[in-house]
This record gives C-alpha cells, sequence and structure tokens, in this order.
C-alpha cells in the first residue's frame, strides 16, 4: 500500500448502496464552481439542473443559512453554503419557500443581496447541502462528477462498511488504482488532509 | 351524525348515559363542537379536573363519510395546563368510528363519587358503562390489549395511561389507529387528565353494521372528492415530500434556517440534525422492515407516518414525528433515534404529550437534573412520571410546573403550554401565532390557508411588519374552520397552492350537506369558533398580558443568526381585530 495519503477516491456502487452517501449530501460537500454568478445560473448553466426543476422542484432555498427568495439577484460567493430542499410541509414548511406568500414569517433572517458583494467572475469553492427529494434526484449526478469531503468522513464510512466489502462497494479505488476489502484497514490516512476528492458511480 | 351523548359521572350508582338531540349545536363538528359546547356550558373559573368541567369528543363535520383525510377528532375542555380553552386534535380511528355510531360529540359530565375506573362501550345497539379496576395503572398498550381480548380485534379505543388517571397536566387523550395500537393521540393541554378526573379509563367504539355517512348530493360528493384527492396527490409536499420522509422531513430544513430550538432553546441549530432527520428516520425503518409510508386513519391519502421498528425488526412505536424527534432529540441534544422512539414509545404508553415532555425534559436537564444529550436519564425521567415518584408527577405537569420548581428561567411556554420545534426569533410570524392563540403555544393554530384565498383581511404586505399580524390572524381563522371539518391540517399545502383543490374541498363540504357555502361563510365559520374561545378565555381571567412571549426570547439572541423576537407588544394585541 502507498504510503501517500489518499487524493482521489473512486466508488462504483451498486444502485441499492447509494443510500450510504446520504448522510453527506445531507451534512453537505464541496465543489469548484464560476462564483460571482447568480444563483440562478449557477444551478442551471454550472449544474446542469434544467430550469424547470429548479422553478418547480427546488421550492426551499438556504444561502449561509438564510432562505432565498429571488435566485435570479441573489449572487453566488466563494466560500459560500447553500442548502437545497423541495417543498415543505407545516406553516413554517411553507413560510421557507421561496417567495412564498409567507415569507414575511420570516423576514428577520431572509437573505437580501449586499451591494458591496463583489459579482466578478472566478473559480472558488462553494459548500453544497442536499434535502429529502432532492437527494436521490439530483444527489448521484454531483456524486458521479466528483465532491470533495472532509477525509476524516470518508474513512469513518470506509472503516463502517469494511465487513460489507464488495456488497457495498462493487469497486474502490484510491489515486487510480484499485484496492481489495483487505487493503480498507491499511489505508494511510494523512490527519493533515482536510479534504478528499470522491466520485460515485452506480454500477449499471 | 345527529345526536350527542352525555355521560354524567356524578350519577349515584355509577355513571349514566343520555342521548339527545343535536339542539342548537346542530352543524358544528369537531373544534366547532368542542369550543361550542365548552363556552357555553362550562364555567370559564371552574377547576379544570372539578365537576364543572366537561371533556367533549366530536368528530369533525365530514368524519364518517367517503371524504378523504376526514378522520380527524377533536376533544375540548378546559384546560388543566393552561386554564384556558382547549381543543387538541387526533388522528385514529375513534373519527370515523364516532360519527358512524351517529354522534356528533360525546360530553364526560360531573366528578364521580370515588376512585372507581369505567370502561364505556358503544355499539350500534347502544352504550354499555361497567366498572373495570383491573384497567388501573395500565398503560394505554395494556388496556387496549384487555380491550382486545374482550371485544375483538376490529374496535376502536379511546384511553388514557397512567398520566391521565394521576390526572398530570400533559396527559393525553389516546386514540387507537388502523393496526389497533394506541399511536394517536389528542396531545395538548391536558385533555387526558380531565378524562382521568371523570373516572373513565377508555371508551370502546364498535361500529359493526354501521355503514359510512351518506351525502345530500351524492354525484356532487363524489366528483369533488375524486378532485380533491388528485389536487392531494399531485402535490409535491403531500404527494411525495410527507408520503416519503414523514414530518420530520422539516428537521434538516429548519436546522439550516438556524430555527431548529436546540439544548432547551438556547441556540437555533443542532449539530447533529441530519443523524435523526426525516431522512435516515425513514431510511431506518425501510431496512428494518417497518414502513415510511402509512396513514393514520382509514381514508387517509397523504400517508405521512410510518413504522418504527427496534434492531431487531419487532415493532416500538409509530413513525415519530417532527415534533416529537425535536422535542426528545435536538431540543435535549440527543441524537439517536432509538432512544428517540423508546421515548415517543413510553409517552403514547404512558399518555404524555411529546412536546410537552420534550420541552420539560429540557428544562430539567437545564436545571442540572441530567446532562444534555443523556439519552437514557431521559428515558428514566420519563419513566419517573409514569411511575408517578414525586419527581415524575412535577415533571408530568409541564414545562412551566418543572421549571418553577426547578429554578429555571428559560422556560419555552405560553399560557403554560410548552412550545413546539419553531424558535419564534428566527420564524417571528409563527411566534405571533405562538403569543395570541388562544390555546397557548400551539403550531397548529395558525396553519391552513392564506388570505389570497379566503379573501380576509385585505391583501397582506410582505415587506411591512405588520403583515405578520394580518397573516397570523387569517391563519388562524382558516385554522379554525379547517379543524372544524374533520380535516387533516396536512390538506393545507394542496389548498394553499391550488386554488381547484380548495374549491374542492369547499364542493365535498357542500355536496355532503347540501349547503352552498362560500369561502366567506368558510371565514365566518373560523372567526366565529375563535370568538368564543377568546370570550371563554376573557371570562377565565386572560387578558392581553397572556398573549405574550416569555421575555427572554426578547432579550437573548438567537444563534446563528442573532436575532431577537422583535415584534412589538401593541402589534400583538392588533391580531384579534377583525
Amino acid at each position: 500500500m502507498s504510503e501517500q495519503s489518499p487524493s482521489t477516491i473512486s466508488f462504483i456502487i451498486d444502485k441499492n448502496s447509494i443510500s450510504i452517501f446520504s448522510i453527506i449530501l445531507q451534512q453537505g460537500f464541496k465543489v469548484f464552481a464560476k462564483v460571482g454568478s447568480s444563483l440562478e445560473s449557477m444551478l442551471c448553466d454550472q449544474f446542469a439542473l434544467p430550469p424547470e426543476y429548479l422553478s418547480n422542484r427546488i421550492q426551499t432555498i438556504f444561502l449561509d443559512g438564510k432562505p432565498v427568495d429571488d435566485v435570479t439577484s441573489t449572487m453566488i460567493t466563494d466560500g459560500a453554503t447553500l442548502a437545497l430542499s423541495a417543498a415543505m410541509p407545516g406553516l413554517v414548511g411553507a413560510t421557507f419557500r421561496s417567495g412564498g406568500a409567507l415569507s414575511v414569517f420570516r423576514s428577520s433572517i431572509t437573505h437580501r443581496e449586499e451591494e458591496e458583494k463583489s459579482n466578478i467572475s472566478a473559480q472558488g469553492m462553494i459548500t453544497l447541502k442536499l434535502f429529502n427529494l432532492l437527494v436521490s434526484e439530483i444527489g448521484p449526478a454531483f456524486l458521479e462528477r466528483g465532491i470533495w469531503v472532509e477525509t476524516e468522513i470518508i474513512k469513518n464510512l470506509i472503516e463502517e462498511k469494511k465487513t460489507e466489502g464488495k456488497t457495498v462497494f462493487k469497486s474502490l479505488k484510491v489515486d487510480g488504482r484499485e484496492i481489495g476489502p483487505d487493503e480498507f484497514s491499511r489505508l494511510n490516512w494523512n490527519e493533515g488532509q482536510k479534504l478528499i476528492e470522491v466520485t460515485v458511480q452506480i454500477e449499471k | 351524525m345527529d345526536k350527542i351523548l352525555r355521560i354524567n359521572v356524578s350519577a349515584e350508582g355509577g355513571p349514566t348515559a343520555l342521548e339527545e338531540g343535536l339542539g342548537e349545536y346542530a352543524g358544528l363538528g369537531g373544534r366547532g363542537m368542542t369550543s361550542g359546547i365548552i363556552s357555553k356550558e362550562v364555567p370559564p373559573l371552574c377547576h379544570p379536573l372539578g365537576k364543572d368541567n366537561k371533556l367533549v369528543i366530536a368528530p369533525g363535520m365530514l368524519s364518517g363519510s367517503a371524504a378523504a383525510v376526514s378522520g380527524r377528532i377533536s376533544v375540548g375542555c378546559k384546560s388543566p395546563l393552561t386554564g384556558g380553552i382547549k381543543e387538541a386534535n387526533s388522528g385514529g380511528q375513534g373519527a370515523q368510528a364516532l360519527a358512524r355510531l351517529g354522534y356528533a360529540a360525546i360530553v364526560l359530565e360531573g366528578k364521580p363519587a370515588d376512585d372507581t375506573l369505567y370502561k364505556v362501550f358503544i355499539n350500534k345497539d347502544g352504550v354499555t358503562i361497567e366498572p373495570d379496576n383491573s384497567l388501573k395503572m395500565l398503560g394505554n398498550y395494556a388496556t387496549v390489549e384487555k380491550i382486545k381480548a374482550a371485544c375483538g380485534d376490529k374496535v376502536c379505543c379511546i384511553s388514557i395511561g397512567q398520566a391521565g388517571e394521576m390526572k398530570l397536566s400533559a396527559a393525553t387523550v389516546a386514540f387507537t389507529d388502523m393496526e389497533q395500537r394506541p399511536t394517536r393521540h389528542a396531545g395538548r393541554g391536558g385533555v387526558g387528565a380531565v378524562m382521568g378526573s371523570k373516572g373513565i379509563k377508555v371508551i370502546v367504539l364498535d361500529d359493526t353494521g354501521m355503514g359510512m355517512r351518506k351525502p345530500k348530493n351524492p354525484d356532487a360528493f363524489k366528483s369533488a372528492n375524486k378532485e380533491f384527492v388528485a389536487g392531494l396527490k399531485q402535490h409535491p409536499v403531500t404527494g411525495e415530500g410527507l408520503p416519503a420522509f414523514g414530518t420530520n422531513v422539516l428537521t434538516n430544513v429548519l436546522n439550516e434556517a438556524g430555527g431548529y430550538p436546540t439544548k432547551n432553546f438556547s441556540t437555533g441549530q443542532f449539530k447533529e440534525s441530519t443523524k435523526i432527520a426525516g431522512e435516515a428516520l425513514a431510511q431506518i425503518e425501510k431496512d428494518r422492515g417497518g414502513s415510511a409510508t402509512q396513514g393514520c386513519h382509514r381514508g387517509c391519502v397523504i400517508q405521512c407516518s410510518g413504522t418504527y421498528n427496534d434492531k431487531d425488526g419487532n415493532f416500538l412505536t409509530k413513525q415519530p414525528e417532527y415534533e416529537t424527534v425535536w422535542a426528545h432529540g435536538g431540543n435535549c441534544c440527543i441524537y439517536d433515534l432509538d432512544t428517540i422512539a423508546m421515548l415517543d414509545r413510553l409517552d403514547d404508553d404512558f399518555g404524555l404529550d411529546t412536546i410537552e415532555m420534550g420541552a420539560t425534559i429540557a428544562v430539567a436537564m437545564d436545571a442540572g437534573i441530567a446532562e444534555f444529550g443523556d439519552g437514557e436519564a431521559a428515558i428514566n425521567l420519563i419513566k419517573e412520571v409514569g411511575k408517578g415518584t414525586p419527581l415524575g408527577r412535577i415533571l408530568g405537569n409541564g414545562a412551566k410546573v418543572a421549571g418553577q420548581v426547578l429554578g429555571v428561567e428559560r422556560v419555552p411556554v405560553v399560557k403554560g403550554q410548552a412550545m413546539p420545534a419553531y424558535d419564534p426569533r428566527a420564524v417571528q410570524g409563527i411566534g405571533v401565532t405562538y403569543a395570541t392563540t388562544t390555546m397557548g403555544a400551539d403550531h397548529t393554530a395558525g396553519y391552513a390557508v392564506t388570505a389570497n384565498i379566503l379573501g380576509v383581511g385585505g391583501s397582506v404586505d410582505a415587506l411591512k411588519p405588520e403583515g405578520q399580524i394580518d397573516l397570523s390572524r387569517n391563519l388562524q381563522i382558516a385554522t379554525a374552520a379547517i379543524d372544524a371539518t374533520g380535516m387533516c391540517l396536512f390538506i393545507a399545502f394542496a389548498i394553499l397552492d391550488q386554488p381547484k383543490t380548495f374549491q374542492a374541498l369547499l364542493d365535498i363540504i357542500n355536496g355532503f350537506h347540501g349547503l352552498s357555502l362560500t369561502a366567506d361563510d368558510v371565514t365566518e365559520l373560523g372567526k366565529s369558533i375563535l370568538s368564543k374561545e377568546r370570550d371563554f378565555n376573557a371570562r377565565a381571567g386572560f387578558t392581553n398580558k397572556d398573549d405574550r412571549l416569555p421575555e427572554y426570547f426578547k432579550n437573548e439572541k438567537l444563534a446563528p443568526h442573532g436575532v431577537t423576537f422583535a415584534v412589538k407588544d401593541e402589534e400583538l394585541d392588533q391580531v384579534f381585530n377583525w
């Protein structure tokens, strides 16, 4: 086994095991993106979400913990945290809907675009969180494209699933090299390395 | 549904039953019926556990019919928790069975001469009341098992657990679900304590031989019901989100918003929230052979409940709702779903309100009785309540009493009732409802449809602070009306977004009762219910000083947004100016 700490890990899993990444998608993962663009542009142009999916399905959006009402005027900057959800139940669920009739109920925390915010286009990294119906609907596309996750989280996931071996991970490549379940425990994790690139493909 | 059953527990020789016509209560159902009877017949200054209080159990106007999602039931009384009027709402089979048996309400009244416990049996042939002290201090599960052995697996039970017998202010009235388990509860305000004060342990409903209630205009009713169901199924909340994840789907969203009350309302985010969110809960339920999609009563097409099995695959409890997972989870810093499910099971068995108990345990943790995050300690505290130890009786009387006894300032109650799972500093509009509702802090009080649909109160300007006051008022009016129909409040999302679905609801009511109600009439119904409730509370001694949040919500900033509750008192006083 290489003495070097892994910098990329690629999983191939069967479709019944995709749920093991569900928590990661909810807790938040990082992706590179062109920042300084609008929320709408980032989701539709960069992440390839159809505009109708954004308008009909993604009904609840938080930018840095603040509910967003206008996806066209809201700008995304480097280091932002973006959380996406389908429509939510309950009075408060309805209250958090983008541009919903009850938005006044949470006006004290609503996201408001600051004039001084930079809108210069540049490469940056944002944190993305996916909730509820969106986990299974758009989560796999992000996993396939590649996400960055705290090394500790992936280390723990592999540790937790090592006894299930090939039944969960059909294939696991570390820095491009296939490894078997017996090698899981011997991976040399570097405590100082904060993020690791992860790709996940679902076995056809 | 043309009669009221009155059970007088004061009668010499034990309780007696009297059936009477509807009289002036004709046309009322659910909350309209409970608040109608309580406001007229109960002296507002009476002791909630005394002879003059009454417990009213009333199915909704559409319950017992083929109308979808119409199986909600209301339980009303003067509340031992708040001292004001109370309507607690429940699912389960009770509404359908009671309505099919022809009863618009059961009224328990008077005060028993001794501590004999009674069971009431109601079927198509009439009412039988028998003493049964073998039920004493049994939990709801054991009580239902005994009834099942005697009456079979088709009957519905309305029962109290140990908490109700001990007349604790957090005691619930339990209703059995489709699997004949006592998992559905009229939870809030201590209605179970009032049932206990009447000496009635269980009411058994056997609707064998009774058909569905028939609509006055079958064709119009059937067509409207079809449209209504289609509206519910096509909406992403009622057709997808709720069936897939249940109400606990809200955990991640509230946490992200910084409005998830954590560690006894001391902060707005819980770092372990994803471990107890609806997504994780549904996965565990499926992995253990339970179910994440299940209705709480026959005729439910939303199916927001489920079955939670233990690690060995055995039934533990129904799918804990968002409020329960929050109250026993994030609010107490507990993030183990098995612990939370066990707490839910114990609450259901002892007959305790999960919101009140979660809030109370968090107050106790703030006082140092247990450590935040200690799930085992939380379970032991609930068990103390079930056993009726001195500490248990203090906790079983709710957060306000526990806070007073334990010397805690941060006690999240309004009118003595614990707040649910939304911090009013982050969601200030719901703080308006918490403060002003007749029920005490209640998340369901301002729930239903917007001003835009009902056309009450004029249009709301979302950019002005008074918009929150107007919206809260309109939502409270609409919710009172929906509570009268027996419809589940979760229909709100579909009728909020889809005018055709709202019209279908009106058409169902009109088709069933042969009426021609408009949206304005629904508004008037809601206003009339709220007016009666406000009047009762005023006569019970409530003033505008009771329509306030605890002081610390104005002074303590809530992380992460650093916000306090900023709605002014004079604005709160405008909510009921219509």
